[in-house]
């Protein structure tokens, strides 16, 4: 019974995962390694037997330990490259926010400069890299 | 601009900027900035790090130009858009100094002179005396973590030449959250030379350190240290 729950845990996340894609809620990129988890639910739902001997061969006596060991290891990984990404995006947000600080104040300081009179002439942009 | 600082300008051989990164410094900022512009005919900007005061106002009616950060990013954070600044203006040396008197300007030549003369690409104004107890053991276990051996690693009073400005107005460098270790070994990873100038340092006029003000922060702060400290250990193999 619970084995078939589990199956069926496996194709309702397999269903929203397509719902959210279809509705752009969820990259598809993200949407590839939501699928594989749904499949390895499924799997382990509606075919219980295929990780029972893949826990022999590995001799773990438990075979739900094996499933279980996985999925730690999986979220692990999911998780860290989580927070990879997160870093990445900071150091976008922050050097974002950098140049927007430099562009605006060198935006007020050619206003300042042509508001008396309006004849000094605009000095050559400054180019930031991003 | 008085006809002594143009004609001090004119006569300077390099070309320069002082960044002052500011959090909140209304009272200070505007008698820092004027010592500055008293003692030098250099520029001065100061980097607003999202203050909810009138710093920026202060800071520009003393003379400064002030760049708004509409995010706070934290004094690293508003530092290296200081650098950022100077390298696309072409400056090829940049100060650093606090926004909270502790940095004398009085000092800035002296601090200059190894970076004008090329016997270094980095100095830093170091005051060792100013440490208290939790501070000094802070900077001997980060020395000991990062295997650094310059003398006041947390020193914000700094002059960085071109090559150090644009190391560290790079995108590897704008991960870090404070100047100290991260910035020090980048630095020393791209082979600059580094030199202490020993100065002396007021206590500061007004609020404390960012850093070190309460034990949740310092906790924060040295485990983020000692953890960047030892992972980047041996700074030419870590890039």
């Amino acid at each position: 019974m619970v084995s078939i729950l589990t199956g069926f845990i496996g194709l309702a996340v397999a269903a929203v995962i397509l719902v959210l894609v279809r509705r752009d809620k969820l990259h598809v990129n993200h949407a590839l390694g939501w699928v594989l988890v749904a499949a390895g639910f499924a799997l382990m739902g509606f075919a219980p037997g295929v990780f029972d001997s893949l826990a022999g061969i590995l001799g773990i006596h438990y075979p739900p330990t094996l499933a279980l060991t996985i999925a730690i290891a999986i979220l692990t990984v999911k998780i860290l490259a989580m927070d990879i990404e997160r870093s990445r995006n900071e150091v976008r947000t922050q050097r974002l926010i950098q140049k927007m600080a430099i562009l605006e104040s060198e935006l007020s300081a050619l206003h300042r400069r042509s508001e008396p009179s309006g004849e000094s002439p605009p000095e050559k942009p400054t180019s930031i890299d991003t | 601009m008085t006809m002594q600082h143009a004609h001090d300008q004119a006569a300077l051989p390099f070309n320069g900027v002082v960044i002052i990164p500011a959090l909140n410094e209304s009272n200070n900022v505007g008698a820092v900035v004027r010592e500055i512009l008293d003692h030098t005919s250099l520029p001065v900007v100061v980097i607003d790090d999202a203050s909810t005061d009138d710093t920026a106002a202060r800071a520009r009616l003393a003379g400064a130009e002030v760049i708004r950060l509409p995010l706070q990013l934290g004094a690293w954070g508003a530092t290296q858009t200081g650098l950022r600044y100077a390298q696309a203006r072409g400056y090829d040396i940049a100060i650093t100094m606090d926004a909270d008197g502790q940095h004398e300007a009085s000092h800035l030549a002296e601090l200059m002179q190894p970076v004008i003369t090329g016997k270094a690409d980095v100095a830093i104004g170091a005051c060792t005396a100013r440490g208290s107890r939790m501070r000094r053991i802070a900077w001997s276990m980060m020395k000991r973590s990062s295997g650094l051996s310059i003398e006041d690693i947390t020193s914000g009073f700094r002059v960085y030449n071109a090559s150090a400005i644009s190391e560290l107005a790079r995108r590897r460098a704008t991960l870090l959250e404070y100047q100290d270790i991260g910035v020090l070994l980048l630095l020393l990873s791209k082979g600059a030379r580094i030199v202490d100038v020993e100065v002396a340092m007021p206590p500061r006029i007004g609020s404390g350190s960012r850093v070190f003000h309460s034990w949740r922060t310092v906790a924060y702060y040295m485990m983020y240290t000692l953890l960047l400290g030892l992972s980047k250990r041996n700074p030419r193999q870590a890039y």
